[in-house]
């Protein structure tokens, strides 16, 4: 597939004794914005966080196969370098707490000991604000704590964190389960106008958001990636009737 | 028609008013004691405050006067060491704990905590005195300290471990998914953020020692001279409050009270301190 | 919700490209019968396929729309209407490019008395007038002048149904005319079934922008 930025190999992950990810083969493709569904266990969080290699933090957590970023074994590379080109937006948001709004956007590079002067700090940190649509908000208030936003200023600040480290892809898992409708519409328009600019993965469990927001979606069932189309087919006239059954709700 | 079972309401109202009286009278009781112990121990104690308290050492038997800066000194030697001894183990324990809950090894240092801070502070005063004064041939600040450090492990430890595990696991997520080594993740997030409950369970340990006569009995012993030097025997303010108050002579029982009443405002003081860091220092997450 | 609104906005740019195609092709019937020009003829049918690719266009956006969007109140009722007004311009494509075909079969053209007589020429004016006043009210979703359509269909319906009554009383007056008389019927029936599409293209306009169904009912 042309522009594949991301490719698994055979996938497999096991916690225990629960194998929870049977053997998945897929391609990502870039700058395009790919949505992962599916029913709760279905292993599609399990995969997203497998990409970052969150997985080495549970010991208990078994990674087979193959996971490559461009034509890079995600297993060979340092775990660090790694998380630098993959971003993650988790699903409540998690601003650091004891950080201002700015010290969180630009948290990725002191916590990594980038050093970088203050000149080209307020740059980044005014790029990644205006980048996620917060700037106005905030900017006559950088240096208040970020708990103090609102729970979708909270999260678009997450993004905005994730982003001024210019990753190649950014992972979002469930971003807006915990944010109320305005919040959810604005994270869309959000991921909307960033995927000319990065390849973005996103978990949901809310089918309609796979359906508006996703250029291809993968159908996740017990493990198995059952279907993997672009999303307009998988809305219209999915080929597997699990699939069909799931969309529609007639589920279980 | 609701069910309303009016016969039974009014046998319900009497019992649940009587119950909220004993509760409130048990309360108020607790209560009293504790202002009846603060009144008649400032009453007693307030007497003797004076310049010469804080400023000069005990005087000879006979002498009336003098005061207990040997034992001020002193608890502030024994008690700082104390802290900077526990306080980096005791944090670095928590930390590992908070990491690593449900494992076995994890497990046995829970169990290990618990059971240390059972230990009668006597015991733990011997033991110091075995393992150090004894093959040092002295008896000493230090080994004062490290008895007491022994004893503000427990607080600290598990203070530092409950509010790291109160964190949630998605902070530290976020931090290692930007590329933050764990190390890093731990100092400039962790920590920071925990840094309430963490201060609180220092101060914590250090009110429990503060007091503290038994270990020091056998560690560092006691002295009725001024000394900073740590590898000396050194007095403490609960040490001397035993001695005079234990003595016949009424002018060593003023000061006795005097001492008294420093020590009780000072871990009062302390306890201020840990409401008040709490409210001020609480991270929402 | 901004790509929601894109999506929108290019469903609503090609019913107006199909308005216009359509509007174009009863342009060109017109002209085919009142002036007898068939070289006007070729060029309807070749438009007719673009009409008909341009249905099935908007009916894919359509299905898409409601797939992806699950859109809900004047979104949902835009959609609908939309699906429904695509069928009714390609139903009146249909009939701009019969009429052209009947005239092309009529060689030497029709009687120039006859279509006088029957009021042809102001059966197709009328129907042009309203069809330019339906594309206005759809553009500016003005639903007053959408009712004023449902009157002015009426008027059609006179002139059509007279012009059965006058090509009866023509072929019975010149005989050998019925060979005539019946193809032209024929246009005018169609000419009233474009009033009739325009009449349900106006209802549907209605019912998406104020959410009123005037179906089957009479004029409000």
């Amino acid at each position: 597939m042309e522009g594949t930025i991301l490719r698994t190999e055979n996938l497999r992950i096991s916690f225990g004794d629960n194998l929870v990810v049977k053997g998945i083969n897929m391609e990502i493709a870039e700058k395009q914005v790919t949505a992962f569904m599916g029913p709760s266990g279905c292993g599609k969080t399990t995969i997203l966080r497998s990409i970052n290699r969150l997985h080495d933090l549970t010991p208990e957590a078994k990674v087979e196969g193959k996971i490559f970023l461009h034509s890079e074994e995600v297993n060979g590379m340092e775990a660090m370098t790694l998380r630098r080109r993959v971003g993650m937006v988790f699903q409540r948001p998690n601003p650091f707490p004891t950080m201002s709004i700015f010290e969180n956007v630009i948290s990725g590079f002191t916590l990594n000991g980038i050093k970088i002067n203050k000149q080209e700090k307020n740059e980044i940190v005014e790029d990644a604000l205006k980048k996620v649509a917060l700037w106005d908000e905030v900017k006559d208030n950088l240096n208040k704590k970020s708990t103090a936003l609102s729970g979708g200023q909270q999260q678009r600040l997450c993004v905005a964190r994730a982003v001024a480290m210019k990753p190649e892809v950014i992972l979002l898992d469930e971003p807006t389960s915990a944010l109320d409708p305005l919040s959810t519409a604005k994270i869309e328009d959000l991921l909307y106008e960033l995927k000319s600019n990065y390849t973005l993965i996103i978990v949901t469990h809310n089918m309609q958001q796979a359906a508006r927001i996703s250029d291809r979606t993968a159908f996740f069932y017990l493990g198995d990636l059952l279907e993997y189309d672009d999303t307009k087919k998988v809305f219209t006239n999915p080929k597997n009737e699990k699939t069909q059954n799931y969309i529609t709700g007639r589920f279980g | 028609m609701a069910l309303i079972d009016t016969k039974g309401l009014r046998g319900r109202r009497i019992k649940d008013r009587i119950f909220s009286s004993f509760v409130w009278i048990l309360t108020f009781s607790c209560l009293a004691v504790v202002f009846i112990i603060l009144f008649y121990l400032f009453k007693m104690g307030i007497g003797s405050l004076n310049w010469a308290l804080f400023t000069q050492g005990p005087k000879p038997v006979g002498e009336s006067g003098g005061g207990i800066l040997n034992a001020i000194v002193g608890s502030l030697i024994v008690v700082v060491l104390g802290a900077i001894i526990a306080i980096p183990l005791g944090v670095s324990v928590g930390l590992y704990q908070a990491d690593h809950r449900g494992r076995r090894i994890s497990d046995w240092v829970s169990v290990a905590v618990d059971v240390l801070n059972g230990i009668p502070s006597i015991v733990i005063g011997i033991v110091i005195y075995v393992w150090i004064v004894k093959p040092t041939g002295k008896f000493s600040a230090y080994s004062g300290s490290i008895a007491l450090a022994i004893m503000m492990l427990p607080p600290i430890i598990k203070n530092t471990e409950e509010t790291l595990v109160l964190i949630p696991t998605t902070l530290k997520e976020a931090s290692l998914a930007l590329g933050a080594s764990y190390y890093r993740t731990t100092m400039k997030i962790l920590l920071p953020t925990g840094i309430g409950g963490i201060f609180s369970g220092c101060i914590i340990g250090i009110a429990r020692i503060a007091g503290e006569v038994a270990p020091l009995l056998f560690t560092a012993f006691g002295n009725p001279g001024l000394t900073f030097n740590i590898l000396k025997p050194v007095d403490t303010i609960p040490k001397v409050i035993f001695t005079y108050a234990s003595s016949p002579y009424d002018d060593w029982h003023r000061i006795a009270w005097g001492g008294s009443l420093i020590l009780v405002t000072f871990i009062i003081v302390l306890n201020a301190i840990i409401k008040i860091f709490e409210s001020k220092w609480k991270v929402q997450f | 919700m901004e790509h929601l609104q894109n999506e929108m906005d290019a469903l609503r740019k090609e019913m107006i490209e199909m308005y216009k195609l359509v509007q174009l092709q009863v342009e060109r019937a017109q002209t085919a019968l009142i002036d007898n020009n068939l070289s006007v003829v070729q060029e309807i049918g070749n438009t007719e396929k673009l009409v008909n690719a341009k249905e099935l266009q908007i009916d894919s956006r359509c299905e898409t729309l409601l797939a992806l969007f699950t859109p809900v109140a004047v979104d949902l009722r835009f959609i609908l209407s939309a699906l429904k007004i695509n069928i009714n311009l390609e139903r009146i494509g249909d009939i701009a490019d019969n009429i052209a075909r009947m005239v092309a079969h009529s060689k030497p053209g029709f009687d120039r008395e006859l279509l006088e007589k029957i009021n042809a020429k102001q059966a197709f004016a009328m129907s042009l007038d309203m069809y330019k006043c339906l594309f206005q009210a759809f553009e500016k979703e003005d639903t007053l002048l959408a009712r004023d359509i449902l009157i002015k269909d009426e008027a059609i319906d006179t002139i059509t149904d007279e012009s059965v009554v006058i090509a009866e009383e023509y072929s019975t007056s010149k005989p050998g005319s019925i060979g005539q008389a019946i193809p032209i019927i024929s246009i005018m029936k169609m000419v009233e079934r474009i009033g009739d599409h325009l009449k349900n293209i106006a209802e549907e306009i209605i019912f998406y922008a104020e959410a009123r169904v005037l179906k089957h009912s009479s004029p409000k």
